[in-house]
């Protein structure tokens, strides 16, 4: 008698055909080898001689080190990956950038573009003045510069692409499903900009309109952004919640075609179990074709 | 590992929302969220779940010296435990501000409270004491631990049963559970603790904060109540600056709600004590539903009904008069008989049915605007349609000579590929009068 749809509570997937290649996958616990003239590497530890793996992932073998890279993962962080951070503490001479991984990044000041665009050295004055360009929930997009030795990232925004993020929609994903590529600023046709973090966070924000070359990259337009801008971005951001969802790799071709297959759908329709699942396929089809 | 930052606009939003009264979970400005109490097999096991935030008490005893300065009563000791498993920002082994606060805070309402009978613990003046160990831990942290907290603990008390001694001249003797039975403690009072959270410079309250709005809130007051209207502890911090009026009020608030839970602690330990008598199957396992649909279901989720008479009045004046209705039977063929045409459901549009009009571009015929969703229609131009309650059945009129599109509906959430294509393959004939 009821007219609506039921659906269960919880998702219940059924079985897809996987690819046939074959993935060494291990959950923790798992023995990987019992040979012991292998060197074991991240993810793996020793019990009693035998190599078990101690995070669940794909086993790694270069020569004679095995490592196990984990699928869900905190971020790490290489030289000249841009990372989109959230500055959480403002110091002496430095902010910390929560950005996804083990320990929160720095950004030095003497990393930053100041507004005005000079090269001059950093006085007294702009360390005082250090809260004036970036607070604490600002959003930034910067560079790795280098790896401390614990671990932590040190970032730089010394370029007119990096720098204060203003209106736009973030989207925190696994940073294991950002595909590493060539560029990750990417003005893509639907009518909206992204910024694909490799820590897992995705910006998306409307294309500004005149390149105007605002020095340093501190100062974010306060416009309203127009209703078909909006909805741009929310179906984009519906659009990568789904690939995320079905583990496919972000990078601006997967986004695009997802975007275009997901425009016979409503919007808010793109976040039910069943519609992510046809869009998703849809695109993994139109990505095989693509490829092969 | 340190939380995540909270955005500015979700904290923005969730200020705005407060101010206009609203919480993100639809609850009212006084209003609990759900209180479970369940209990494990051993005595002096609770687990409280105040909405997710879940909290475990364990109470366990054992013979001690007592303290010099107190020779004739028993000791009591507490201790809660913020385990990583309830936050990720929650570190295991360092003390952090927030666990030292809480550790306070309960030891306060219990012990200062002295809701426990220590005299009684007493064995041997000056030599055995009974010591009362209670250990709280947090094992998911929604907001609010502080209130789970008292309550487990006060029921894990009052549940817990301790080992029976007889004394003969200068021999003690503890007798174990198969000889005597096991005692319970003597309790006083069963104090509880209530925590109002304070925004917009202490103007606004709200009773028992989420987590989120824990992170937002400028203060937060913490009263600790029994139900004979005794404040046992009472403890503000935020640094705002709270109203005398404000301070009463809330210790109103806090008698009325403390009541309800003392209520509810009473009801689980009866319910309990019944089962363990009858000989029933009790424990942490008993109070899991398995194995059955409802195993996993979500609340309801509450609606909005603010603008309903308005619209609703709108939705009518806009539709038109349902079709009539011919009252006498009709003979179509031998064997069937229909008693009035067939009616249009009047239930309301569905999306599927938006989308199917889209597809075809039939031509309606007067009628209302509101189409059957989930009929079984089989017609021809001129026949009349008969309409069937049950989506799942197929009703099927065999006309001589009259072709026949039969259907199936599956309204099952699992198929779909079914709703797609049977969106495709379904054509309706409209009724034409």
């Amino acid at each position: 008698m009821a007219a609506g749809l039921m659906r269960l509570p919880v998702f219940r997937k059924q079985e897809t055909v996987s690819e046939s290649n074959e993935k060494h996958l291990v959950v923790p616990g798992d023995v990987i080898t019992s040979d012991t003239g292998f060197m074991r590497g991240h993810g793996t530890y020793m019990d009693e001689e035998k190599l078990t793996a101690s995070v669940a992932g794909e086993v790694e073998r270069v020569n004679k080190l095995i490592c196990v890279r984990p699928l869900k993962t905190r971020f790490y962080g290489e030289v000249g990956d841009v990372v989109v951070g959230r500055i959480t503490e403002v110091q002496q001479k430095r902010w910390k950038v929560e950005t996804n991984s083990r320990l929160d990044s720095v950004l030095l000041l003497s990393s930053v573009n100041l507004p005005g665009g000079e090269l001059r050295r950093r006085c007294a004055e702009d360390e005082l003045a250090m809260r004036d360009y970036l607070q604490e929930g600002d959003l930034i997009n910067a560079e790795v510069q280098s790896v401390f030795s614990d671990g932590a990232l040190s970032l730089h925004t010394r370029s007119l692409k990096y720098g204060k993020l203003g209106q736009g929609v973030l989207v925190q994903v696994s940073p294991s499903l950002v595909k590493r590529q060539k560029t990750h600023f990417h003005n893509l046709p639907c009518g909206a900009s992204i910024i694909l973090g490799n820590n897992g966070y995705i910006w998306l924000y409307p294309t500004p309109g005149q390149q105007d070359e605002e020095a340093g990259g501190f100062h974010t337009s306060m416009e309203p952004v127009s209703l078909p801008d909006r909805e741009v971005i929310s179906r984009l951001r519906n659009c990568i919640l789904a690939l995320a969802t079905h583990k496919v790799m972000l990078y601006d071709t997967s986004v695009l075609y997802c975007y275009e297959s997901s425009r016979p759908h409503e919007i808010k329709d793109l976040l039910k179990p069943e519609v992510m699942e046809e869009v998703v396929m849809i695109t993994r089809q139109r990505l095989v074709e693509q490829a092969g | 590992m340190r939380e995540t930052p909270l955005s500015n606009c979700e904290r923005q939003f969730l200020l705005k929302a407060i101010e206009e009264k609203k919480r993100l979970d639809g609850r009212q400005t006084y209003d609990y969220r759900n209180i479970k109490i369940t209990f494990g097999t051993d005595y002096g096991c609770c687990v409280v779940d105040v909405g997710k935030t879940r909290v475990l008490a364990q109470v366990s005893c054992e013979l001690v010296a007592p303290k010099d300065n107190r020779p004739t009563e028993g000791i009591m000791f507490i201790n809660l435990e913020l385990s990583p498993m309830a936050s990720p920002a929650f570190e295991s082994g360092r003390q952090s501000e927030l666990h030292v606060t809480l550790n306070r805070l309960l030891e306060r309402c219990l012990r200062n409270s002295k809701c426990l009978d220590t005299e009684s613990l007493c064995v041997v003046s000056g030599e055995k004491v009974w010591k009362i160990r209670i250990d709280v831990h947090v094992l998911n942290h929604d907001g609010n631990i502080m209130d789970a907290a008292s309550i487990a603990a006060i029921t894990a008390l009052c549940h817990f049963r301790r080992p029976d001694v007889g004394i003969q001249g200068e021999e003690v003797t503890i007798y174990t559970p198969e000889e005597r039975d096991l005692i319970p403690l003597s309790i006083y009072h069963m104090p509880v603790s209530v925590s109002f959270s304070f925004f917009q410079q202490g103007t606004f309250l709200l009773v028992d904060p989420c987590e989120r709005e824990e992170r937002v809130m400028d203060g937060l007051l913490v009263i600790a109540m029994n139900k004979h209207r005794e404040i046992c502890s009472i403890q503000s911090s935020g640094g705002i600056m709270l109203l005398k009026e404000q301070v009463l009020r809330c210790s109103k608030i806090a008698s009325v709600k403390v009541c309800e839970i003392t209520e509810l602690i009473n009801k689980a330990l009866e319910n309990d004590r019944k089962v363990r008598k009858e000989g029933g199957k009790f424990g942490f396992a008993e109070s899991m539903a398995k194995e059955r649909i409802t195993a996993l279901k979500s609340e309801i989720a509450p609606v909005e009904m603010i603008d309903i008479e308005e619209k609703a009045e709108d939705i009518i004046c806009r539709t038109g008069a349902p079709c009539d209705t011919v009252p006498s039977p009709v003979v179509r063929a031998p064997g069937t008989g229909q008693v009035g045409e067939g009616l249009q459901n009047a239930w309301g549009l569905d999306e599927m049915e938006e989308e199917e009009e889209e597809e075809e571009d039939d031509i309606e015929q007067g009628g209302p605007e509101k189409q059957p969703e989930s009929e079984t229609i089989t017609s021809k131009k001129g026949d009349v349609v008969v309409i069937s309650d049950s989506e799942e059945e197929e009703v099927v009129i065999l006309h001589q000579g009259v072709e026949v599109k039969d259907f199936r509906e599956e309204m099952s959430s699992g198929q779909k590929q079914a709703t797609s294509a049977s969106k495709k393959k379904k054509k309706k004939r409209k009724l034409a009068h």
